[in-house]
């Protein structure tokens, strides 16, 4: 063709393109010009902390470049931004070395979680309806103050309340200092699964209020009661760590690991030998092997110090804990009580763990205390091998504000019951990253005392089942776009901070929860004196009090950027050593169950669920879709049945069953399980909710509402373990129980799905 | 040339699931719903298989996870129509995700199970997609996908390692299961470096391949769990 | 029995083409519905994606790859017809070979359908297809459906050429007997047919060399069908048996196929003077040895998979038999050995009824056996975890029905426009032409069948 051809050519194709593409503008959209500085397709690792337990694991974030769909001015667009991408367990942490759980790594759904409530929203329609319409920050603010403001005014001050997660970090500690400046109580802390019994006996066994640290990697021998930590408990993915070197870390040496549970955890598969002991029997247990050491003269009773005499008879012998007698109680044969001892006295270092199902009975802290002595007994007690207290950073001294309250918080039963009655009516209530309506049991009335209170203000990111009782929500930002910190209370030996700066801006109109507070402090009529204006000025100051690593190092500033501080805490902020009252040595009392043994023959046994722990974590897609290391159940309640007892009930494989307690009853799908003793039926704890995302909402049943309100005396903890339940088959298998697997048995048998 | 390979230490596994969860993040792989996990289409490209043996109380419960095994004897190689399952130089099965054309033969030839299918186009709610590493495809409907042994993370050390004028280090390509581990149950590695962790693994006397006799000469070497009364 | 005479034989035959009741456009009418509808169902899977059907991991093959070995197997009958009946001069065979040979090229078409609906990427199955492509890549030959895609090509291409060219001189018949529009089409049809000598030496030529060539195709291609599972570490898949054991049972359904598909032609096209008991009686004989063949093949496999107690074979063998599978697998046997045992082995029974009662629980029997051998397998593959339940979904049902409908519409089609029953052979029975074809013995006059 000719040049004149050519240039005809290419002026008409070219103009024909962009007419073409000058066409639907609903087409195309708009592409703003990013905020912030991110080469396309390079990765940068940030620091951050994971949340969702309170292990405090430190993690280390892939952040690249990625494209939002935003609406700015009323016109849609992309923009370039810098997201969070994988979450990876921070190489050299101390807790998690690493590491990350199955939760850990599903924890980025939060932030990106298609039902995130994406700015302050005030309550239009009726309470629970679940109606609500945005407002603006201002408005919201403006609106809570003016409630805190009326409180004051009126000198009602103790009226404000608080709904908390609880811990020992900085957050916790912004929350227990705003309450405490506005002179009202503490926060109220519930952990449905959490471990008070235990700190408590700590306390007195040891001096330490608070959750112990493991030294797996170093132990020949260790011996569990009950607890599921290498999977729920305490600090898991440290725990991990640990029983990987523990068994094939170091050469030549195989540390054995014997677990005692009456229904077999996701731990408890892991275990070289595996012991059903009666519910609430496991203190007599530890007991009868503290009386086989000291009577077969492997170690002397007294090494156990203040430990032993915390136990009722350690200082006589133990009179009560012969073999036979604890046989009949336990139902674990003496001969092997006696193999036991001689295996926990001779393999040193040797450790005995105590947790989970064990510490839920009404007898739990003599639970405790008897394996506390029994640890004590051999010389586990911070020794290599055995159990420690991580140092914790006294974060009030750190931070230079007021310690404890000067009111002990009231334990969530009593506040639900002294507001139902009437008694103590919060005129205001902060909920903050807690879901207590989920999360007791029916017969605590918790839902009923809410909607007592005249106006509730929650923290949440989603709308939960206490979060949908709210008056005014003031979301938070996930954790990705925060400041984030731990102190973590056990899982390292050396002392640590984590602090990490945000990873990623926020993606949503929402605001840090301890800035919101600490503004809110400022805005009030009465303006709270508190000490730091933001919450990074808070943890900048904190840090900066702790010791340099080196002359040269700014240790805020190394910890940025590492995440974390560690090392050696001086002494005046080191938590100190707790000397409780004391009290009289504890003796056995049988477990107290709730329900007639007649009418309800089975003990009932709620457990954290591997994937969602007390319920907090349904929400996330991989977690409901990823298959229970047990039954591989997906998206599903079950129930956990022994093949005995459900071939006398005549309850097939996947059968429909319905589980009535004193307190309510619940249907679901039955697995049979051979790892479940035949007088207990299993439910994993976690869905079940009315309302909590797409994911979660009316998936499964919630077996904490089956629960009786039966209680461990000296903490007021919930005996979650001490329900006694009716089984009954309703019908065949109706598609509500989805397991991945085929088969449960490796060598084929006939088919059982 | 590396050979990769990986040993999964039985003894050191929890059973606890991070790799399970850490691969669908890493891997962009879409979760089906309730619906479609009940009729199986739940795509866990790492499962960690668990069997019981025995009856309560003398009852065990063995956790085994098991992701593709990269066989050099792949039985789901020459099946294939279109070359889409095939070997490479480095001894990974290669799954190419815009050649396969879905006859699912391969899944059928695999021993293990570790095929996939998509059978619907993927789709994740806003803003999950933000998520999705750029590093890997996203499968559309009618293909076949499995675990690649983080072949993203492999290319991007190698990448890595030329640029910087070095070799790749043993340790430095960590897969998104093995990464994730805190028992750090799962190791990979070059095999044919005999320095390596993984070849050091390999030639314990607790390492078996699963289901050696057929033949399939498996990349991936088993630990056994060891017990001790 | 009267022996027709040829214009008797031209006008009951050449009657359905020149004569249409509504009995047709109603046949037409109710198969085209479901063929229909079994398109809108695939199209549905290629729209709303492959997930509608019931496959899941790890049984990944369900009924789509059932009917397809299915029906290529039912296309096994034209084979052994007319080409091998052909080639042993078996007489009995002329009124049936045409019938036979549209079952095998109609039965082809629907089956070779399957590979494709059953693909996750329909759209690109022309990669199967060896042409030089810009990437410089070809089909990878060592896979057996590549081996599927070439056998299944050219036993078509023989089986249509096997059909066709005897077509020719009826086609001739036809344009002579009729006018108008219709003359003109057949005038082309017939591609200048005049009956010479030479035509018809090059006719018969043509078919010898045919119907020796088509029966090694037959046979390779079912035996290259059994290599999709054979050539797969599958329990119970693996097994050398599968190359005869399909070829024995694509035989065996096919001519269950034929017997119906004679039977439903011989009632309503009034074809009684041309098929007669015997007929039946000599196929379902045929269908008596097939049978005991199949059942020497089935307890074959199965007694050595018992011997050998393999693990993972147990599970899958105890699976079909005794466990979920067990009413299927029970059926299939009753359908498949009892039942041809029983009508077909005692006299009495060997009636057209009998046969075509025996005929539709063989075509239920292999159908099932072909389902038996794929689902109950690949839910058990050796990794118990892993194993799977298939269930097939309203997708996958309406395209099986579907695909009776095809063939039967596709018959329906077939019979108004070519004569069902080849005319020049039946006359060719009665009167041989003097030197060119093989003298019709006395036996093999229509009328006093004696065998």
């Amino acid at each position: 063709m000719d040049r004149r051809s050519f240039i005809k050519l290419t002026a008409i194709t070219g103009t024909s393109a962009t007419l073409a593409s000058c066409g639907n503008p609903e087409n195309q959209l708009i592409r703003f010009v990013p905020d912030e500085d991110i080469i396309p397709g390079v990765a940068v690792w940030k620091p951050s902390v994971c949340p969702l337990c309170q292990a405090g694991c430190g993690l280390t974030v892939r952040v690249m470049d990625a494209d939002a769909d935003v609406v700015r001015n009323g016109q849609a667009g992309l923009v370039r931004i810098a997201a969070a991408k994988k979450l990876e367990g921070a190489p050299d942490h101390p807790v998690n070395r690493g590491g990350l759980c199955a939760r850990g790594q599903a924890a980025i759904q939060i932030t990106y979680h298609p039902d995130r409530i994406t700015q302050p929203l005030k309550r239009t329609g009726d309470r629970g309806q679940g109606q609500y319409e945005a407002i603006s920050w201002e408005n919201a603010l403006a609106e809570i103050v003016s409630h805190l403001d009326m409180l004051e005014g009126a000198g009602n001050q103790r009226a404000l309340a608080c709904v908390s997660r609880g811990g020992r970090g900085h957050r916790a500690a912004v929350l227990r200092q705003f309450l405490a400046r506005f002179d009202a109580s503490a926060p109220i802390t519930f952990d449905l699964f959490g471990d008070d019994v235990l700190r408590r006996a700590n306390a007195l066994s040891f001096g330490r209020e608070q959750l112990p640290t493991f030294d797996l990697a170093n132990s020949r021998f260790v011996l569990s009661f009950g607890a599921d930590f290498l999977g729920t408990w305490n600090s898991p993915v440290a725990q991990n760590v640990g029983y990987g070197i523990m068994r094939q870390g170091r050469a030549g040496i195989r540390g054995a690991f014997a677990q005692v549970e009456s229904r077999m955890s996701q731990t408890g598969a892991c275990a070289d030998e595996w012991l059903p002991a009666k519910p609430g029997t496991e203190g007599v247990l530890a007991l009868g092997i503290a009386k086989a050491i000291v009577d077969g003269q492997l170690r002397p009773a007294a090494s156990a110090g203040r430990a032993g005499a915390q136990v009722d008879g350690w200082t006589t012998g133990l009179a009560s804990y012969a073999g036979a007698d604890v046989e009949r109680s336990t139902g674990v044969p003496a001969s092997r009580i006696e193999r036991l001892a001689r295996q926990f006295a001779d393999t040193r270092p040797s450790v005995a763990i105590v947790g989970g199902p064990a510490l839920a009975h009404s007898n739990s802290l003599f639970t405790a205390l008897a394996v506390n002595a029994l640890n004590a007994l051999v010389g586990a007690v911070d020794q290599p091998g055995g159990v420690s207290f991580t140092p914790q950073l006294d974060v009030a001294a750190a931070a230079k504000i007021a310690g404890a309250q000067a009111t002990m918080a009231t334990p969530l039963a009593q506040f639900a019951a002294d507001t139902v009655s009437g008694k103590s009516v919060p005129q205001v209530l902060l909920v903050d990253g807690a879901n207590p309506v989920f999360t007791t049991p029916r017969a605590w009335r918790v839902a009923e005392a809410l909607g007592k209170v005249p106006y509730i203000v929650s923290f949440s990111s989603f709308l939960d089942e206490t979060t949908a009782l709210a008056d005014l929500i003031l979301p938070d930002h996930s954790f990705l776009e925060s400041w984030t910190e731990a102190v973590p209370e056990s899982g390292s030996t050396t002392a640590v901070v984590s602090v990490a700066p945000p990873t990623m801006r926020p993606l949503h109109q929402t605001r840090a929860t301890p800035d919101v507070l600490l503004e809110i402090g400022r805005t009030l009529r009465r303006p709270l004196d508190l000490p730091w204006q933001t919450f990074d000025e808070m943890l900048g100051a904190s840090v900066a009090a702790l010791p340099a690593a080196s002359a040269d190092v700014d240790t805020w500033t190394d910890a940025q950027a590492k995440g974390r501080w560690e090392g050696t805490l001086p002494g005046a902020l080191a938590g100190s050593a707790s000397a409780p009252a004391p009290s009289a040595a504890a003796a056995f009392a049988e477990p107290q169950f709730d329900g007639d043994a007649g009418q309800y023959p089975f003990h009932f046994l709620p457990y954290p669920s591997n994937q969602f722990l007390d319920g907090s974590l349904a929400h996330l897609p991989w977690l409901q879709e990823m298959p229970d290391p047990l039954t591989s159940g997906m998206w599903s309640s079950w129930v956990e049945i022994n093949p005995a007892t459900a071939e006398k009930l005549g309850i097939a494989q996947g059968d429909i069953v319905e589980i009535t307690s004193g307190h309510g009853k619940v249907q679901a799908g039955a697995v049979i399980s051979p790892g479940i003793a035949p007088d207990i039926v299993a439910m994993p704890a976690g869905q079940g909710h009315r309302t909590y995302t797409r994911f979660a909402s009316g998936r499964g049943v919630n077996p904490i509402e089956l629960l009786a309100p039966v209680t461990e005396a000296a903490t007021g903890a919930l005996a979650w373990a001490a329900t006694r339940v009716q089984i009954a088959r309703v019908g065949p298998p109706d598609g509500r129980l989805i397991l991945f697997a085929g088969g449960m048995r490796e060598h084929f048998e006939s088919e059982v799905r | 040339m590396p050979q990769w390979g990986m040993a999964a230490d039985l003894d050191r596994c929890t059973g606890c699931g991070g790799c399970v969860v850490a691969c669908h993040a890493e891997n962009n792989i879409s979760t089906v719903g309730p619906d479609q996990a009940a009729i199986g289409r739940a795509k866990h490209w790492l499962r960690v298989e668990r069997y019981w043996e025995g009856d309560f109380p003398d009852v065990r419960l063995k956790f085994r996870p098991v992701m593709c095994q990269h066989c050099d004897n792949a039985p789901c190689e020459p099946v294939c129509p279109t070359y889409a399952s095939h070997h490479t130089e480095d001894g990974l099965n290669a799954q190419v995700y815009n050649r396969c054309i879905g006859t699912r033969y391969c899944a059928n030839a695999c021993p293990y199970n570790v095929r996939f299918f998509d059978f619907f186009n993927p789709s994740w709610d806003k803003p999950l997609q933000l998520q999705l590493n750029p590093d890997v495809s996203l499968r559309e409907v009618g293909v076949m996908e499995k675990c690649t042994f983080c072949v993203q993370r492999i290319k991007g050390a190698q990448i890595q390692a030329k640029a910087e004028g070095r070799a790749v280090r043993d340790g430095e390509i960590q897969p998104a299961c093995a990464q994730a581990c805190g028992a750090r149950a799962l190791v990979f590695g070059d095999v044919e470096d005999p320095n390596s962790e993984v070849s050091r693994l390999s030639r314990s006397p607790r390492g078996s391949l699963l289901l050696e006799d057929l033949g399939t000469q498996p990349g991936v070497v088993y630990l056994s769990r060891q017990t001790q009364v | 029995m009267t022996h027709p005479t040829g214009a008797r034989i031209n006008a009951d035959l050449l009657r359905p083409l020149l004569l249409t009741s509504w009995r047709f456009y109603f046949l037409v009418a109710f198969f085209g519905f479901f063929v229909v509808a079994g398109l809108v169902a695939w199209v549905s899977q290629m729209y709303f994606g492959f997930g509608i059907s019931g496959i899941r991991w790890p049984v990944y093959w369900g009924f789509y790859v059932t009917n397809f070995v299915f029906w290529i197997g039912i296309s096994h009958a034209g084979t052994l017809i007319s080409a091998i009946l052909r080639l042993v001069n078996a007489g009995w065979r002329r009124p049936v070979t045409r019938c036979a040979e549209v079952i095998t090229t109609f039965a082809l078409l629907i089956g070779a359908m399957f590979p494709i609906i059953h693909l996750g990427r329909p759209w690109l199955a022309f990669w199967l297809f060896p042409y030089p492509s810009e990437r410089l890549i070809w089909p990878n030959f060592r896979s057996p459906l590549v081996w599927d895609f070439f056998a299944i090509n050219t036993y078509l291409t023989g089986s249509m050429l096997f059909l066709i060219m005897p077509m020719l001189p009826d086609f001739a018949v036809v344009r002579d007997k009729s006018v108008g529009l219709r003359r003109k089409i057949y005038t082309a049809l017939a591609l200048g047919w005049r009956g010479t000598p030479k035509q018809w030496h090059r006719l018969e030529t043509a078919m010898q060399i045919m119907a020796i060539a088509i029966i090694p195709v037959a046979v390779s291609v079912h035996t290259i069908v059994s290599f999709d599972f054979s050539m797969a570490p599958v329990p119970m898949w693996n097994t050398t048996i599968f190359g005869p054991y399909f070829v024995a049972g694509a035989i065996f359904s096919g001519i269950a196929g034929l017997i119906i598909a004679m039977a439903v032609l011989r009632k309503f096209l009034h074809l009684e003077d041309y098929l007669h008991p015997v007929h039946f009686e000599n196929l379902g004989k045929l269908m008596l040895v097939m049978g005991l063949l199949w059942g020497y093949f089935v307890f074959n496999e199965r007694l050595v998979t018992y011997y050998g107690n393999g693990p993972a074979e147990m599970t899958v063998f105890r699976r079909t038999q005794s466990g979920s599978f067990a009413p299927l697998y029970w059926t299939m046997v009753i359908c498949n050995f009892v039942m041809p045992l029983v009508l077909m082995g005692i006299r009495r029974f060997r009636t057209i009824t009998g046969c075509v009662i025996a005929s539709i629980g063989v075509v239920i029997g292999m159908w099932l056996e072909r389902f038996l051998i794929i689902v109950p397998a690949l839910g058990a593959k050796y990794l118990p975890y892993s194993f799977g339940v298939y269930r097939p979904q309203p997708v996958e049902i309406i395209i099986l029905i579907a695909t009776f409908a095809a063939m039967s519409l596709l018959y329906v089609l077939f019979a108004k426009v070519v004569p069902i029953i080849s005319i020049w052979e039946l006359k060719a029975g009665e009167h041989p032409a003097p030197s060119l074809i093989p003298p019709a013995t006395e036996e093999h006059r229509l009328g006093d069948l004696k065998l």
